[in-house]
């Protein structure tokens, strides 16, 4: 899909359309509204980088360094260059926030987007290509798998800031208590159950995977379907692949979770992963890299094992590779700025632009560095030297696939057989047909970028 | 004497011509006028600026496809169409049916009964009435967060409450049969104290007279409340029922993020999460303005029929 292309017949703009709703609505209100039609958070003034981290919403350190992290980079750039750039503090940004601020004409300059969002993004012609402001030696040293979310044949569309694998986490004080140990660890998903059966038997925690319908427990489930072969669409995008062995056999891993008692229906603690292991409410849990960090800020001393996800017979191992990108708006103020900063600060080669990107990953926050260059530069940082952050870097990184970038009806026909299976006792074959024929009936009306 | 009142001579008002006091009163009419639209005005704005006209917008915007970006293109009724072939969009109305049937009344009689509980004067009943009513002054969005806490399951405090008593307690938000069940119960926990306050009000305007009466006959309880309450609490119950409908269907939103996102299994995705999610989570805004705007036209439907059924309130032409 070509961006920034002519509106379709019968298309009209956002002005026209508030012009001919105010008609109607009144003139009262017409002067008030239409101030809606202005192209960029702010019409004036330096341009707005909306983001979760800076400024820093609490004086935790490990927030404050991730903000200052920001602020540097900005700062730095502002001092560079003539167009200036401010950081906003934007929560939630995933979701309603900024998909609200673009459908009213007021998108930010400059955002942070994540592969679950980014399509509709793509598909609205309001993301800036950046291949033209990276080199090709910069294009080459960002992990293909994991760009892959955010590019369109040569097009560029976000800068990916980090890389987030998942894998499962276990609390080697309810291992120990459950009579376990290392050689233990399930390889294998017979094993996972039959481990946490014994977990749960003993009296310990149980083994926790996301059960709040959403795009995060989509994402946690993809590797499960991919481990057995099992895709959401075909190679080429043009029809749905979901209706598979490996769809049915992964949704039946999940729902034999639950009906087995091991998984508990409700994510315990308030879904925080560091309270429950420390309370014994779980023992081992699905989860990112990000808890590494949470684990460090909260519960230093707590004994944190983390293994590679267990795979099926004759499976391969797979992951998901999550995480945030840079994105510049080209309905923005200028959206050429926006495109360079995106580019320096994320994709410069030079050694300040790869010490860059490694301390974000490996000194404010414990990720997998998104390029080739600082993830040998974090390695010389010590970024590594943990056990969890090499399992991470050695186990589980290799297997990762970049999240899928699915239209919402596609990541609701998935959510839905996830749900069906894992909540409500849905038979894994049906809701694998069933997802399948509403992503078929989806296709044929689908434009945009390949899925 | 001076300070007597004299009333041999008549005011000079009196004196008037008639076309002088007709004038008169004209001006203060009209200064009158201008007073009440000035006191209205703060309202009228905002509810022209903040209701009417986006509801208008709303309902133009049913019409049109909308890309999230500014761009708008006209569909005519297919959004409406969708709804017919959406059996997501069915399921979640159908549930609000329910929801909407058993709250409604719920909510009515929990309301009544705390009233009739808290009228009398008795120790500590300024306590007892604050206490039912606090829920309410607390955001929904802590109300929800607590009740995850209490709920969570085995570890939760109403889990281990049972577990004391020997039951074990479901997945009361992880199961489908019983998530639907647990927003209702929480639901009406928190909004029963308000429809208390608007219950008590209506008895407490009943003359005592009416009781004395009813007394002095010998009606019993049953009898008292049955020809002396209930008649005269006709128009605050049909102010109960109409509020409390739309209240049910277009509120309850935040708890409904926090407590369950619309699951498990779509079983707590009532219309107004629907309508929610199809406009920011999808960006469908011309789908999500359809959908409310048939909300729109059921709740003006329901009014109507109410305020028919009713006479606007008063019940019978005698009244």
């Amino acid at each position: 899909m070509p961006p920034h292309g002519p509106r379709p017949p019968g298309a009209i703009s956002r002005r026209r359309f508030l012009g001919g709703s105010m008609a109607l609505a009144g003139a009262a209100a017409a002067a008030s509204l239409s101030g809606c039609g202005s192209s960029s958070a702010a019409a004036e003034g330096p341009l707005q980088f909306w983001n979760f981290y800076a400024p820093p919403p609490s004086d935790d350190p490990a927030t404050v360094a991730r903000a200052q992290w920001m602020q540097a980079t900005v700062d730095q750039w502002n001092a560079e260059n003539s167009e200036q750039i401010e950081l906003v503090f934007a929560p939630v940004l995933g979701s309603e926030k900024l998909s609200t601020a673009f459908a009213a004409g007021t998108g930010p300059d400059i955002f942070l987007i994540s592969p679950g969002d980014i399509i509709r993004y793509i598909n609205g012609d309001v993301l800036v290509d950046l291949e033209p402001y990276l080199s090709q030696e910069a294009i080459d040293d960002f992990f293909p798998d994991n760009m892959a979310t955010r590019v369109v044949g040569d097009q560029v569309f976000a800068l990916p800031m980090e890389i987030e694998p998942l894998a499962l986490y276990y609390s080697r004080p309810a291992f120990e208590q459950a009579g376990l140990s290392e050689g233990d660890i399930p390889a294998t998903w017979d094993e996972l159950l039959d481990i946490a059966d014994k977990l749960v038997s003993a009296g310990q925690g149980g083994w926790v995977v996301p059960t709040t319908q959403g795009y995060y427990q989509n994402f946690v489930w993809y590797p499960w379907m991919w481990q057995g072969g099992g895709r959401v669409m075909s190679d080429d995008g043009m029809s749905a692949a979901f209706d598979s062995q490996a769809t049915i056999d992964a949704l039946t891993l999940w729902k034999s979770g639950v009906e087995l008692g091991l998984t508990p229906r409700v994510e315990p603690a308030g879904d925080d992963i560091v309270s429950s292991f420390v309370e014994g409410y779980a023992s081992m849990w699905q989860s990112g890299i990000w808890s590494i960090s949470d684990f460090q800020r909260k519960a230093p001393d707590f004994d944190l094992g983390v293994f590679p996800l267990p795979v099926p017979p004759g499976g391969e191992p797979a992951t998901s590779l999550g995480g945030w990108a840079f994105a510049a708006n080209a309905m923005g103020r200028n959206p050429d700025a926006a495109a360079r900063f995106c580019a320096w600060a994320l994709g410069s080669t030079d050694d300040a632009g790869i010490t860059r990107v490694a301390e974000w990953c490996v000194q404010t926050k414990t990720d997998i560095p998104p390029r080739q260059s600082a993830l040998d530069r974090a390695n010389e940082m010590g970024g590594f030297d943990t056990e969890l952050m090499r399992t991470f870097r050695d186990d589980i990184f290799p297997s990762g696939r970049g999240e899928p970038r699915f239209p919402p009806v596609i990541y609701k026909a998935v959510s839905d057989a996830i749900q069906s299976c894992q909540l409500a006792g849905g038979d894994a074959a049906d809701q694998a047909a069933t997802g399948a024929q509403a992503i078929d009936a989806y296709l044929q009306t689908y434009e945009g970028a390949q899925l | 004497m001076t300070g007597a009142i004299d009333t041999a001579g008549p005011a000079p008002a009196t004196h008037k011509r008639p076309g002088r006091s007709r004038a008169a009163a004209s001006d203060l009419a009209k200064r009158e006028r201008r007073a009440a639209y000035l006191f209205l005005s703060p309202n009228l704005i905002g509810l022209t600026v903040f209701v009417a006209v986006p509801m208008l917008l709303s309902i133009v915007l049913a019409f049109f496809s909308v890309d999230g970006f500014g761009g708008y293109t006209f569909v005519g009724t297919a959004n409406f169409e969708r709804m017919v072939g959406d059996p997501q969009f069915i399921d979640s109305l159908g549930r609000t049916m329910i929801y909407l049937f058993v709250l409604v009344p719920g909510l009515f009689l929990s309301g009544l009964g705390l009233a009739l509980l808290v009228r009398s004067q008795f120790p500590l009943v300024g306590l007892f009435r604050t206490a039912l009513f606090a829920p309410n002054v607390v955001s929904l969005v802590v109300v929800a967060l607590i009740w995850n806490f209490l709920l969570t399951d085995d570890v939760g405090f109403v889990a281990k409450l049972l577990g004391r008593l020997g039951i074990t307690a479901p997945s009361w938000l992880g199961d489908p049969s019983y998530a639907l069940g647990t927003v209702m119960v929480i639901t009406i926990w928190f909004s029963m104290g308000y429809y208390m306050l608007i219950f008590l009000a209506g008895l407490q305007d009943i003359p005592r007279e009416f009781y004395e009466v009813a007394s002095i006959d010998g009606a019993g309880p049953w009898q008292t409340f049955r020809n002396v309450t209930w008649p005269m609490l006709k128009p605050t119950s049909f102010f109960i029922l109409l509020t409390s409908t739309i209240a049910v269907m277009t509120g309850g939103l935040e708890m409904l993020v926090i407590l369950t996102s619309g699951g498990p299994a779509n079983s707590t995705t009532l219309i107004v999460y629907y309508v929610y999610q199809q406009a920011f989570v999808y960006g469908e805004f011309g789908y999500a303005s359809a959908i409310g705007s048939i909300m729109v036209l059921i709740l003006l439907a329901w009014s109507a029929l109410l305020f028919a059924l009713t006479r606007g309130g008063r019940f019978t032409h005698a009244d």
